[in-house]
């Protein structure tokens, strides 16, 4: 399969965009932007994973926070508890979230659609509550404190411009990462599964394995996510992986689109600058509460889902794509991109 | 065993208003195949409205029926402005849109009420009467009766008259739904009014017991969603046993294990029934049937 019009350009994007990420700091240096920026990537890596999950796998998942939450625990709870080194934590934070997603996905295997997003949503609430109620192990509500920051080659990572880029780095790599699945073997078998789940199973594509696959992997994102937060703050508490915090996730994946990877990056950005414009007003006008943020949350994604389905990525792309093959010669193959990219489940 | 009673009583009357809940969803699901998350706010709106009135002054019949009448329209307003327009878009779009939809009638009633839980007054003077061993207040006793007119009434209009007919009609085969005369668009407008109600119903009746607050639609949705899918998605009897299972885990874990752990027990075993029986207790298959 060659690659086509704005997708073609998908290594030119990496590179772009990894330039604007190296510079932002550069440009602007308050630590107010910088640290929402950092916020940011830590959500970029979750949002990324759920849009493989909901783009290409075809499953929603309620309970995203769980994972996220496991993550910055596990870390929590080794280097505070126990004393180990964060960097030797950094495996555990995302083997766990993938154990815990393989067993989940491996008992839920003959669930679907509602019933899968309940199975999620459950899982979502337990951890939750379990977070809160293990006093001895997770410190309860309160949360743990004194989560030692990372060092590398002798220098400690701080807030501010180093954990930005050591965050960006990360969202660089499961970028990229991302992009490589999304173009391989694994992507096409997913998006065929996407269009038709029993057409693909008969033309021989494991689709269960598939499915599982990307849940596990999704799950893996978040448990990185999760690590990189509990080191950048020195505090994390179960209220920070709440079933809002899922919500939140599925609100970037939305309004960017699923079904594309750069869509979930934009989605989270964008919902980051909506909350940061909203604070910002919120010092200026008295009636523009923390709610009213809520209010725009929920306002985005009404629209989004009423008017650009698809999501404002895949939306906008393809809009670009039509312009590009009424001027080149060349008849692009526009049928199968839409398709590719059609938010669109079956089950 | 006076314990036990008494933890089942209080599993029961929390069990009715999820139950209630629970047969909004099934409901709207029935007969638009959306899963309306939006169904606890609908609960919120009817307890916070009842504040609102019975603090004007209003008097409380009156305050009872305009807030059915109030938290109707927001349903009737919500398949028409929104659902209608999202015709065609797969269940996950959707669930996002009910998603959404919630998210922003919580924002708007966190400024319009604030964030303090408020007190309304009981149905009647709620002084606890003993039952073999186990206190139980009137209101209480008003919450499970209400759950029982309900379930009655609504099984009256979907068996027994031609609106339910058109609704079992609409839900089987919508096109040939239409080609006999009944619009399931119609349809679809009457299936959110009606759960709107039967939301705001349960607010009322749990308001003077749980002291209603912007936030607590969240909860209340996500339980009734977890009795609807425990029940089976579709299943009107499914979502009372299920709704009633569902309290009764809770009251039962709080008492016996830990009230922190309640709810970690009560999803436990709904992930187990899954796990059991994935289409939930009463199947998904009674809607092939036509049953609501």
């Amino acid at each position: 399969m060659k690659l086509q019009g704005v997708q073609q350009t998908k290594w030119m994007g990496v590179l772009i965009f990894t330039l604007a990420v190296l510079i932002f700091p550069l440009i602007i240096t308050q630590s107010f932007y910088l640290t929402h920026a950092t916020f940011a990537g830590i959500y970029a890596i979750i949002a990324i994973g759920l849009g493989l999950l909901m783009g290409y796998a075809g499953q929603i998942s309620l309970g995203q926070a769980a994972f996220y939450g496991i993550g910055a625990y596990t870390t929590s709870i080794l280097t505070v508890t126990m004393g180990w080194s964060p960097w030797l934590t950094l495996p555990l934070a995302l083997i766990i979230p993938g154990l815990l997603a393989f067993i989940m996905g491996y008992t839920m295997s003959r669930l679907s659609g509602y019933y899968l997003a309940m199975a999620t949503l459950a899982l979502g609430i337990i951890v939750h509550t379990l977070l809160v109620e293990f006093r001895g192990i997770t410190k309860g509500a309160s949360g743990f404190f004194g989560i030692p920051q990372l060092e590398l080659f002798g220098y400690t990572i701080n807030q501010g411009v180093p954990y930005y880029y050591l965050v960006w780095f990360f969202v660089i790599i499961v970028l990229i990462l991302s992009l490589n699945i999304v173009h391989s073997r694994v992507g096409r078998a997913l998006r065929s599964i996407h269009d038709s789940e029993i057409a693909s199973s008969s033309m021989g594509v494991n689709t269960g394995k598939y499915k599982m696959q990307v849940f596990i992997l999704s799950a893996m994102f978040a448990g990185l996510a999760g690590w990189l937060l509990a080191h950048m703050s020195y505090s994390i508490s179960p209220s920070m992986f709440t079933f809002n915090a899922s919500i939140l996730f599925l609100a970037m994946v939305v309004l960017g689109g699923s079904g594309s990877v750069w869509g979930a990056l934009i989605g989270t950005l964008l919902i980051k600058m909506i909350g940061i414009v909203v604070h910002i007003l919120g010092g200026q006008f008295t009636f523009i509460t923390s709610d009213f943020e809520h209010v725009i949350y929920g306002l985005i994604l009404m629209l989004v889902v009423i008017f650009v389905p698809r999501g404002l990525f895949p939306t906008a792309a393809d809009w670009i794509n039509s312009i590009l093959s009424k001027k080149s010669t060349i008849k692009l193959d526009k049928p199968s991109v839409m398709k590719a990219r059609r938010f669109d489940v079956k089950d | 065993m006076g314990d036990f009673f008494q933890f089942t009583l209080t599993g029961l009357t929390i069990g009715s208003i999820y139950a209630i809940v629970a047969l909004g969803f099934v409901t709207i699901y029935s007969v638009t195949k959306v899963i309306n998350l939006a169904q606890g706010e609908f609960v919120m709106l009817g307890g916070l409205t009842m504040y609102s009135l019975s603090s004007f002054g209003m008097p409380y019949w009156l305050g009872f029926i305009v807030t059915i009448v109030f938290v109707s329209i927001i349903g009737w307003l919500m398949e028409f402005v929104l659902i209608r327009r999202a015709k065609g878009a797969n269940p996950i779009s959707l669930i996002i849109l009910t998603i959404g939809t919630a998210i922003f009638i919580r924002g708007i009633a966190s400024m319009v009420w604030g964030k303090d839980q408020l007190r309304v007054d009981p149905f009647t003077e709620n002084k606890p009467v003993n039952i073999v061993g186990a206190t139980i207040t009137p209101q209480a006793i008003w919450v499970i009766l209400i759950m029982l007119v309900v379930v009655s009434l609504l099984y009256i209009l979907i068996n027994k008259t031609m609106v339910g007919k058109a609704f079992q009609a609409s839900s089987i085969n919508p096109l040939a739904a239409r080609l006999m005369g009944i619009s399931p668009k119609k349809m679809a407008s009457l299936s959110f009014t009606l759960s709107a109600a039967l939301g705001a119903l349960a607010g009322l009746a749990i308001a003077p017991i749980m002291f209603p607050s912007y936030d607590m639609g969240t909860m209340l949705g996500i339980k009734g969603f977890s009795a609807a899918i425990l029940g089976g998605l579709g299943s009107a009897p499914g979502a009372v046993i299920g709704g009633l299972l569902i309290g009764l885990l809770e009251s039962l874990g709080a008492g016996y294990i830990s009230s922190g752990m309640k709810d970690v027990i009560t999803f436990s075993v709904i992930l187990l029934i899954l796990l059991i029986r994935p289409s939930g207790i009463l199947g998904e298959k009674s809607v092939g049937k036509g049953g609501l």
